[in-house]
């Protein structure tokens, strides 16, 4: 049952990233602006171009382009990067660690922080608490995480000047990575400088998409225990002697978890997507501070690598998601 | 504490007002014992009050409604005196409930087994073994096959009355002094009816629990209970033992309520519904007991 349905997943997939790999093909090859006339100096002659278009491929036509760049993403090959010179799968690879350790710090924040608030505003349904609450949630939601990348600069840069505003690490820690993945590598060497350094690199940029993450989980969660809190077997619970606190962690939060797992799986993806605007706030060296600079340079090859790797990305995620419902909920398992 | 109070009733209920915000009463200065071992009836039609007795035992009513006036006494414990979380603990340790709807009163997502020995454990304070091995010989008491796969079983898994089986071997495990049964027959099919009503009966009798039986059913009544409280619009209309309310009912309450209810071997003969004149006549009493009473309340 489980393998059927990964397989129809992975089908669909294939699917989905065929599908995002003709849009972005065209699209980027159909706006103004290309790579050649950036690439050559002013003055350069018609046949230098020409001469430059015939290396690159561009003298073909589109559905060739694409069929030529498709055979070698097939076979692993996703191209060279224009402007760094450097095969695409190799430069997207090495910053893919930076950004998917930024985004799970900061989805790992955000339910935590949005859980912790759900529950108290649980415990606390019907006070001033609650009231307090979704006020203060309602007003963290309608503020975007490059908003929230300045208040923290302003507060944690600037005024007072904890926490690190630029970069992945600090330059100077001598420390020589076998992977991108600065923190896991850290902890896993006993590193606590890096560790360290890493951190106050990566939390304010986590923060940033963490929050108006949190506070939408704060409030469906909320709501959703609100409404398993008068289920019977909860009254029941609390006949036996369970304190409110202790009903609502051991027995409404599995229950009530379902449509917040769903935000999260939705969300994330969009969180993924907000890391292109905070990596570049923050000059975090990730995935996409390097889209930014792709676009800038019409770096055709590179932007199509990175889309499609964001796109693969999410229909990872989606998988899981999909199957957390069957974990947390019995009845779909024999289904 | 337990063993000082005088009276030495299991649930003693003197003069219990239950109001709402607004000052209306629910419950009219309920008062009734129960003793150790007996059966209880509470009847009444719905919205008497009946439910809400238990409940306030219970400790479960909604928050905006006021239990602050009269005594709830379990085995000599002052309910109404105590801090909520100290009042939780003691209901906890003497009192169970058998839940009207057996559907919804299992935790869907968790299997049965923690959810009969979960309390056992960390309210009750036994060894995992220990109220593991309580919860299957309960299981096996309640007629269910096969305990230990059951207990390894989700809710979805198991039929209504199964589940209410399920339920009552939970009432029972930590052996409470007092069992408040909330209707627990009547989400259920005929024929499973007579059995949970019988095996909750056997029970009983085993351990020798007190039980506040909440029923609209006046068949139930005659099977089940010792002693049965009458309630009309949250006021005690008639309390005698079981066979003089059957044989000799005094109220013209009660004497309608028995009348109203079908018998098997003439239905169409012996139903007759409370005549409308008769509970007239008793809302203009009741509103009169309240005016009485507000005025009181003034003074």
């Amino acid at each position: 049952m489980l393998a059927k349905t990964i397989l129809i997943r992975l089908l669909s997939t294939a699917v989905t990233l065929f599908g995002v790999a003709v849009v972005v093909f065209t699209l980027i090859r159909v706006a103004p602006g290309n790579p050649i006339s950036m690439m050559l100096p002013p003055g350069a002659t018609q046949e230098d171009i020409a001469n430059l278009n015939a290396l690159y491929g561009f003298d073909k036509s589109l559905p060739e382009q694409f069929v030529i760049w498709l055979g070698g993403v097939l076979h692993g090959d996703f191209g060279t990067s224009i402007t760094l010179r450097r095969p695409v799968s190799e430069l997207v690879l090495g910053r893919l660690p930076a950004t998917l350790e930024l985004s799970v710090m900061a989805l790992t924040i955000a339910v935590a922080l949005g859980g912790f608030v759900a529950v108290i505003g649980a415990r606390k349904r019907g006070t001033a608490t609650e009231v307090g609450l979704d006020l203060t949630s309602g007003a963290v939601l309608s503020i975007p995480d490059f908003l929230w990348g300045l208040v923290f600069v302003l507060l944690f840069g600037v005024l007072w000047p904890i926490l690190s505003i630029s970069g992945r690490i600090d330059p100077r820690i001598d420390f020589d990575f076998t992977t991108n993945f600065y923190l896991i590598e850290g902890v896993l060497r006993g590193r606590f400088d890096v560790v360290g350094s890493t951190l106050s690199h990566m939390l304010m940029p986590a923060m940033s998409l963490a929050l108006p993450l949190a506070a939408m989980i704060a409030q469906l969660l909320k709501q959703n225990l609100k409404e398993v809190l008068v289920q019977d077997y909860t009254t029941l619970a609390r006949v036996r002697g369970f304190s409110e606190t202790s009903v609502i962690l051991r027995e409404a939060l599995r229950n009530a978890a379902l449509p917040t797992i769903a935000l999260i799986g939705v969300q994330f993806t969009f969180l993924i997507g907000g890391t292109v605007i905070v990596e570049r706030l923050f000059a975090y060296e990730g995935l996409g501070n390097m889209a930014i600079d792709a676009v800038i340079n019409r770096d055709l090859p590179l932007v199509q690598g990175i889309v499609l790797l964001f796109a693969a990305l999410f229909t990872v995620i989606n998988l899981l998601v999909d199957l957390s419902y069957t974990f947390l909920n019995p009845r779909l398992r024999n289904g | 504490m337990t063993s000082t109070h005088p009276t030495a009733q299991t649930l003693d209920i003197i003069k219990l007002n239950v109001r709402l915000a607004n000052g209306r009463r629910l419950l009219r200065d309920v008062s009734l014992t129960l003793k150790p071992g007996e059966v209880r009836a509470l009847v009444g039609e719905s919205g008497a009050g009946k439910s809400m007795i238990g409940k306030a035992v219970l400790g479960i009513l909604p928050n905006n409604l006021d239990i602050s006036e009269g005594e709830i006494i379990l085995e000599g414990a002052h309910l109404n005196a105590m801090t909520p979380s100290t009042r939780r603990k003691t209901v906890a340790k003497m009192s169970s409930l058998i839940p009207q709807d057996p559907l919804t009163a299992l935790n869907p997502v968790r299997k049965i087994g923690p959810q009969i020995t979960d309390p056992l454990i960390r309210i009750h304070g036994w060894s995992a073994d220990r109220a593991m091995k309580r919860a299957r010989d309960l299981l096996d008491r309640v007629h269910i096959r096969a305990p230990e796969r059951v207990m390894a079983s989700y809710p979805h898994e198991l039929s209504g009355g199964m589940r209410q089986r399920i339920l009552i071997a939970a009432a029972f495990a930590p052996s409470p002094r007092l069992i408040v049964a909330d209707e627990p027959t009547t989400a259920l099919d005929v024929t499973v009816q007579k059995q949970i009503l019988k095996l909750i009966r056997e029970l009983q009798r085993e351990t020798g629990t007190a039980v506040l039986f909440v029923t609209h059913d006046m068949g139930v009544v005659a099977k089940i209970s010792q002693q049965v409280t009458v309630l009309f619009a949250g006021r005690v209309m008639e309390d005698a033992p079981t066979q003089q309310v059957f044989e000799a009912p005094s109220h013209p309450y009660t004497q309608a309520l028995i009348k109203a209810t079908p018998t098997l071997n003439a239905v169409t003969k012996s139903f007759s519904p409370v005549p409308a004149e008769l509970i007239a006549e008793l809302h203009s009493d009741i509103a009169k007991i309240d005016a009485a009473y507000d005025a009181g309340d003034r003074a």
